[in-house]
């Protein structure tokens, strides 16, 4: 009875000192994974701190604007006038009756290869 | 086997009870060793875990180090200010194991680091030592690849300031500690982080981010347009705020000079050789602010009742006290109506219309638009007003047209704005306000009838008064304003030569949005034909303001004629 009892005792205590080894090193590895994962996650959000402070300095109208003033020769920039704005009442309605003689025309010049936004029909 | 003889009991212990008791008494002994052995061990285990680890970092716990500030966003969402994580690296030099090689590889990826004095932080068997503080990413990826034992980086969080000087005197700055030094910066911390920080919970990306009232864009226009007045009209400073009517929030606020929040030492960097220059002048200075206070004594007058719009007024000749006479810098030399006092800027008839409302009235009509209280405002930079606690006849005189009491340029921007709003005020912030605040914060100024009246001359001085010139630059934007040019005070006296000039405006006046203050200090001519008054300086510039930026806030222009007609009658022209 004793003996068996002990036999017994003797197997658990060896698996349980071959687990808790297991366990051990298991737990060194995890520990030693989330070091490294913690380790990479702060160095990312660093980077996205970085990388967010970036966006928001180019985002910037201060940085921007030199830029513009930079490129205001060659690409024709001008602040906009006050006299550049239209309202929608500017716009006129449909005409009542459709004006055939203008869209004719229109098509006549497209048929013959010219492009009615260099040379506008009706003088306007 | 005890053998008992008679009395005189001889007892004789055989050979195994010896032996017996001799095997109870060892085991007795192992047990007490057992015994001892493991009350040893507990006490080890007790002594483990009584054992604090020391946290701190030369004095400061790891937490107040890498606590992280709310980034601060303008009214579009566009960062304002922003922290960034930067690692530092430090050693543990009792668990370094070899110190020069140690040394020896650190120096390969920082050579500026002295060896010797490396050596000697790294020797020894403290438990915390800074190496470098705030590298760059690239730089802890070498140091990391080294894999010398001992050596870790820890995160700090630095405050970045995307726009630089842009917004200074809003933002304020932060000290090494992250600790604000100014501006809204300061007022957080004496608001609720400060206390979330110092229990350690201001921590990690989680925290939201505050949203300010400023709109980038104008405040970045309202900047650039204030240093182009200090360049071009050789001024000493020169400042603006725009509030938005409606709800009291402050859309820009800038202070020339100012300085750069990521260097805080710029903060008190003397300019041009003048110590104490770099100060919000918006908030915390506090300037006669000269004819723009004809607008508050009309405004008032006419509320009252005391005074109508058709009242009439001897402005033919000047006003006595005692040794002093006040005259009219524009002299017109006739009798005024209220329009033409308001247009021809005239000291004479502002004194007439004060009197005729009455000079302590004038006095409590002060104290309800806010004058004398401080400003609401979340800024810590603030100072209070200057004006007589009671008015005599001389103070009330000058103060008609703004000549002995000072207030803060925010003041006077509050009331111009609650002047348009149909006689409403709203305490100016640099929050972002709820519709339900404004409806909790309104209060009536003057009454929606005066209030129309007042964006009628504010109209009028714009077409036909001193603001034409910031009538030209803004065409289209209806806009209207009073001009103040005030001289400045040199050694006890008014200086001729000196001006303090300012231009309170309002736009679009149809339907008034924005208001908005703009000082010059001590501004030149600009070229011969120019004037140095207020319309010519602090007027032009605030019309080169609007007219960049109305189209960024959604106010179109407006060329119709039937506006001005419908908002300043004929019979006022």
């Amino acid at each position: 009875m004793i003996r068996k009892l002990n036999i017994l005792l003797m197997l658990t205590s060896s698996i349980a000192l071959v687990a808790v080894y297991g366990l051990k090193y298991s737990v060194e590895e995890v520990a030693k994974g989330k070091q490294g994962l913690e380790h990479q996650i702060q160095k990312q959000q660093g980077q996205l701190s970085l990388l967010q402070a970036d966006w928001s300095y180019l985002n910037q109208p201060g940085h921007i604007q030199p830029i513009v003033m930079r490129h205001q020769q060659e690409l024709n920039l001008q602040p906009i006038a006050q006299t550049q704005f239209g309202s929608l009442s500017d716009i006129p309605m449909r005409p009542a009756q459709p004006d055939t003689d203008a869209m004719t025309a229109l098509f006549q010049s497209l048929e013959s290869g010219v492009d009615p936004a260099d040379h506008p029909i009706g003088g306007r | 086997m005890a053998v008992m003889t008679g009395e005189d009991a001889i007892s004789v212990t055989g050979a195994r009870k010896f032996r017996g008791d001799l095997t109870r008494t060892r085991i007795r002994w192992v047990v007490a060793g057992l015994v001892g052995i493991f009350c040893i061990v507990g006490g080890r285990l007790i002594q483990l875990g009584m054992v604090v680890t020391d946290n701190t970092i030369e004095g400061q716990s790891r937490d107040v180090i890498s606590a992280s500030r709310p980034a601060i966003l303008d009214r579009n969402g566009l960062e304002m200010a922003v922290d960034i994580r930067v690692p530092s690296l430090y050693a543990e030099p009792r668990r370094i194991i070899d110190v020069d090689d140690a040394v020896e590889k650190l120096r390969t990826v920082l050579p500026d680091l002295d060896a010797k004095w490396l050596r000697q932080k790294l020797s020894g068997d403290k438990g915390f030592v800074w190496i470098k503080r705030q590298l760059t990413p690239e730089l802890e990826d070498k140091i990391y690849q080294l894999g010398i034992p001992g050596l870790d980086f820890l995160t700090e969080s630095k405050r970045f300031y995307p726009g630089g000087p842009e917004a200074s005197h809003i933002l304020g700055s932060v000290n090494v500690d992250n600790q604000g030094i100014g501006g809204v910066e300061q007022y957080m911390d004496s608001q609720d982080l400060g206390t979330l920080q110092s229990v350690g919970l201001a921590r990690g990306e989680n925290l939201k981010p505050v949203q300010l009232s400023i709109d980038m864009r104008v405040q970045h226009v309202m900047r650039e347009q204030l240093l182009d007045a200090l360049d071009r009209y050789h001024a000493h400073a020169a400042a603006g705020v725009m509030i938005d009517v409606h709800t009291g929030e402050v859309i820009a606020l800038s202070s020339v000079p100012d300085f750069d929040p990521n260097d805080p030492s710029t903060m008190i960097a003397p300019y041009n050789g003048e110590p104490k220059m770099r100060f919000n002048r918006i908030t915390a200075g506090k300037y006669e602010l000269g004819s723009t206070f004809k607008t508050v004594t009309i405004a008032g007058a006419l509320d009252s009742g005391a005074v109508k719009m058709t009242d009439r007024f001897d402005a033919r000749f000047g006003v006595r006290f005692g040794r002093f006479t006040i005259t009219d810098f524009h002299g017109q030399n006739r009798i005024l109506t209220v329009p033409e006092v308001y247009k021809y800027s005239s000291n004479v008839g502002a004194i007439h219309i004060m009197q005729q409302w009455g000079k302590d009235n004038y006095r409590a009509f002060m104290t309800k638009i806010g004058f004398d209280s401080p400003l609401p405002i979340e800024l810590p930079e603030k100072t209070t007003s200057s004006i007589p606690k009671k008015f005599a006849d001389v103070t009330a005189a000058t103060a008609a047209f703004g000549h002995g009491i000072a207030v803060t340029p925010l003041h006077m921007a509050a009331a111009m704005a609650a002047f348009v709003n149909n006689g409403v005020y709203e305490p100016p912030t640099i929050y972002m306000r709820s519709e339900d605040q404004v409806k909790a914060l309104a209060k009536q100024f003057i009454s929606p009838q005066t209030s129309l009246e007042i964006r009628e001359l504010m109209r009028l001085n714009a077409l036909e008064g001193s603001g034409t010139v910031m009538d030209r630059q803004a065409q289209g934007y209806r806009v209207g304003g009073k001009t103040g040019t005030a001289e400045k005070v040199e050694h006890g006296r008014y200086s001729s030569s000196k001006n303090f000039n300012v231009l309170a405006s309002s736009f679009p006046l149809d339907n008034p949005k924005y208001a908005m203050v703009v000082i010059v200090d001590e501004p030149h001519r600009e070229g011969p034909t120019t004037g140095d008054t207020a319309g010519w300086n602090a007027g032009k510039t605030t019309g080169r303001i609007i007219a960049a930026v109305a189209p960024m806030l959604g106010i179109a222009p407006n060329f119709d004629k039937a506006i001005d007609d419908q908002l300043v009658p004929v019979s006022i022209r």
